[in-house]
């Protein structure tokens, strides 16, 4: 067989330049519009038209990006789950399925317990026990996993499609809990008063953003400032060395993924406290867990990154849902695009870990 | 009890279980190369609406079968080119190809929403034979492509199984560093898995549409059959013909909720039986995840990770 003249050569980087872990994210993005743009193009779009509105719709207008905030919430929320295990190289998932069990634990304390208790003490304890559901959904994985060795990428998953019929089957049960009886079809009944919040002003933003992003913070801090953070980064980076220094990686592998799980459970919860108000199967189709993963992988597993990259996937969304209404061009843009950034990104992902070398082969003489 | 009901719906079972052979045969081979693509949902609705639209556009379900199953190598390319060349995280770059495939799909699809497509691939007319009462309709009342997917099946059996090249493309998925020193490229190997998983998916995908569904509805035209494909080939322990009884028992509880609904039978909670499959193989894997019975469970050894010659 001939070989090719040239040989594209992989050199690990000692050391990432600065610069470049700030350019890569950056560059992709604009990459995946550039790209987009083409696409608009070719498809008989107006792509500078839609760019615009969603921009307008997504970030600059004050409804839009009361909007955007207000659906970033769940997702920094499900980011920073998927990147609490990632960070150790734990693949959690899953974080779809803690989410649901997260809506479905706070939904039960909202109806269960929301009439007798107050409000002070209802939204901390609806929000408690959707992290306490999806810590539970997340623990057979977890066990398996750091006792067995059981890939938890598959068995999160397939708890996933569990956690989906779990969520179907309380809400087409005639007579379930869940339920409302004042409509026709099947509805979840909403929770108590005491278990809701209101949004701030006349928009879609409920205060628990400003938890969430706080709780993304002492992440940040965690990791990079405790002896549980060194702990973690020290197993990822070599867990034979762990394994010398006499860390328990087993016992920590147990901790960061129902760490994990706790936090998508929470970001089902915020749900239930802020605009679903109560269980409702929809939530199988939003795919707010997987959209997590990307918003992780975006900002690297970076707590702090996350904020911002979410914000971003949120704004997206929420502009291109409103294509509809503001355009002819298919609100799906905005899918597309969240795709071709991550895409970009992993590509991208390449040039900031190894410097890439083209290298001419000599031709062997005859 | 009607037993019309009970034979069409094991009829549907094995016309549902086509697509979750074909899109899970796809998995199955891409991960015995050691590459975990979960993607297959993206590709899968991709393929799906291409192969509408060019079969709508052209009138030909050929032509739809071919460029359905060209978008999915196309995107099973992106897929190795991000893992396998560039080394990307897997499973970030399976879950974003989900993403823009999803979009894709939705964003072609648009004019084309609720609409069903003009031709469909018809079952093939056996005259008497599809008439036998029980095992006529579905042994004998299904379509081509059915019948080409069990053929595949077996084939692919054979292959991994019985020939130099299967040979190569377990050891790779088990032990690269082993293929690498015999002088063979691991990354060529993965590729070609890769893209080949992809256009099986690609058939899945084109099939389903053009035989299943006929028309397009956005996600819920494939509703998670690619997600249940993945869960299919860690039941079937990545056999090939494992597969095959796999995907006839996902599809019978996948539609046995309708049946139920159909006989007026209550007293099961009809939405808890489609879970039972996923509890099936979570249990099986758990249980065979043990070091010592890691053999039975046959998960490639390597899959998931990356091969970096000089990090070894």
């Amino acid at each position: 067989m001939r070989q090719p003249p040239f040989r594209v050569i992989f050199e690990q980087r000692a050391e990432t330049p600065r610069r470049l872990s700030a350019l890569v994210p950056l560059v992709s993005v604009l990459a995946a519009l550039v790209a987009g743009g083409l696409f608009l193009t070719a498809t008989g779009y107006s792509a500078l038209e839609t760019y615009s509105h969603m921009l307008d719709d997504g970030f600059l207008t004050y409804r839009g990006i009361t909007e955007t905030l207000g659906l970033s919430t769940v997702l920094i929320c499900t980011g920073i789950a998927a990147a609490f295990s990632f960070q150790m190289n734990l693949y959690n998932i899953g974080g779809e399925g803690q989410l649901y069990l997260g809506m479905i634990g706070g939904a039960w304390a909202g109806l269960a317990l929301g009439p007798h208790l107050p409000s002070f003490v209802m939204i901390p304890l609806v929000l408690l026990i959707g992290a306490v559901a999806g810590a539970l959904w997340i623990f057979v994985p977890a066990i398996a996993r750091a006792r067995l060795g059981a890939s938890e990428i598959v068995t999160t998953l397939l708890l996933t499609y569990i956690g989906a019929n779990l969520v179907k089957h309380f809400i087409n049960t005639p007579g379930s809990f869940f339920l409302t009886e004042d409509s026709g079809f099947p509805q979840g009944r909403n929770v108590a008063e005491s278990a809701s919040l209101s949004p701030i002003g006349n928009t879609r933003l409920y205060p628990t953003f400003f938890v969430i992003v706080i709780l993304a913070m002492f992440l940040y801090w965690l990791v990079k400032r405790t002896e549980f953070g060194y702990r973690i980064q020290v197993i990822a980076d070599s867990p034979r060395a762990a394994h010398y220094a006499g860390v328990n990686a087993d016992k920590t592998t147990v901790a960061v993924m129902l760490i994990s799980g706790a936090l998508a459970g929470l970001g089902g919860a915020t749900l239930i406290v802020g605009p679903f108000a109560r269980l409702d199967q929809g939530i199988t189709l939003l795919g707010y867990g997987y959209a997590g993963i990307v918003v992780a992988a975006l900002a690297r597993n970076n707590f702090a990154g996350i904020i911002v990259s979410g914000i971003l996937f949120a704004g997206l969304r929420v502009g291109g849902d409103k294509l509809q209404i503001s355009s002819d061009t298919p609100k799906h843009i905005g899918i597309i695009l969240q795709g071709a950034i991550l895409l970009f990104a992993l590509g991208g992902e390449a040039f900031r870990r190894y410097r890439v070398r083209v290298v001419r082969l000599k031709v062997a003489a005859q | 009890m009607n037993s019309n009901i009970w034979l069409l719906s094991v009829a549907d079972s094995v016309a549902i279980a086509t697509t979750l052979i074909l899109a899970a045969l796809g998995a199955l081979f891409t991960e015995r190369s050691g590459v975990l693509n979960l993607g297959i949902e993206g590709m899968l609705l991709t393929s799906a609406i291409t192969s509408f639209l060019v079969a709508d556009g052209t009138g030909s379900i050929w032509l739809g079968l071919v460029l359905g199953i060209f978008l999915g190598v196309v995107l099973a390319g992106i897929h190795a080119l991000l893992t396998v060349v560039l080394r990307a995280n897997q499973i970030v770059s399976g879950l974003a190809l989900v993403i823009f495939g999803t979009g894709l799909a939705n964003f072609l699809g648009k004019p084309a929403e609720g609409r069903t497509v003009r031709t469909v691939i018809e079952p093939i007319d056996l005259g008497p034979l599809t008439d036998i009462p029980l095992v006529g309709p579905v042994v004998f009342g299904q379509d081509p492509v059915t019948y080409a997917t069990l053929v595949i099946a077996v084939l692919a059996s054979l292959y991994l199984f019985r020939t130099r090249s299967g040979l190569e493309v377990r050891a790779t998925g088990d032990d690269p560093a082993t293929v690498d020193s015999q002088g063979l490229s691991v990354s060529s190997i993965r590729i070609r898995y890769t893209m080949l998983g992809g256009a099986l998916v690609g058939l899945g995908g084109s099939f389903h549409m053009l035989a299943q569904s006929a028309a397009w509805h956005q996600e819920s035209t494939t509703a998670g059959i690619g997600w249940i494909a993945l869960s299919l080939v860690v039941f079937a322990g990545w056999r090939p013909l494992r597969l095959i009884f796999g995907a006839i028992l996902f599809g019978f509880t996948l539609q046995l909720p309708f049946t139920l609904q159909a006989e007026q039978i209550t007293f099961i909670p009809s939405a808890l039986l489609p879970m039972l499959p996923y509890l099936a193989t979570l249990i099986a894997l758990i249980v065979l995840s043990r070091p010592s019975r890691r053999n039975l469970l046959g998960a490639p050894r390597a899959l998931g990770t990356p091969f970096v010659r000089d990090e070894r």
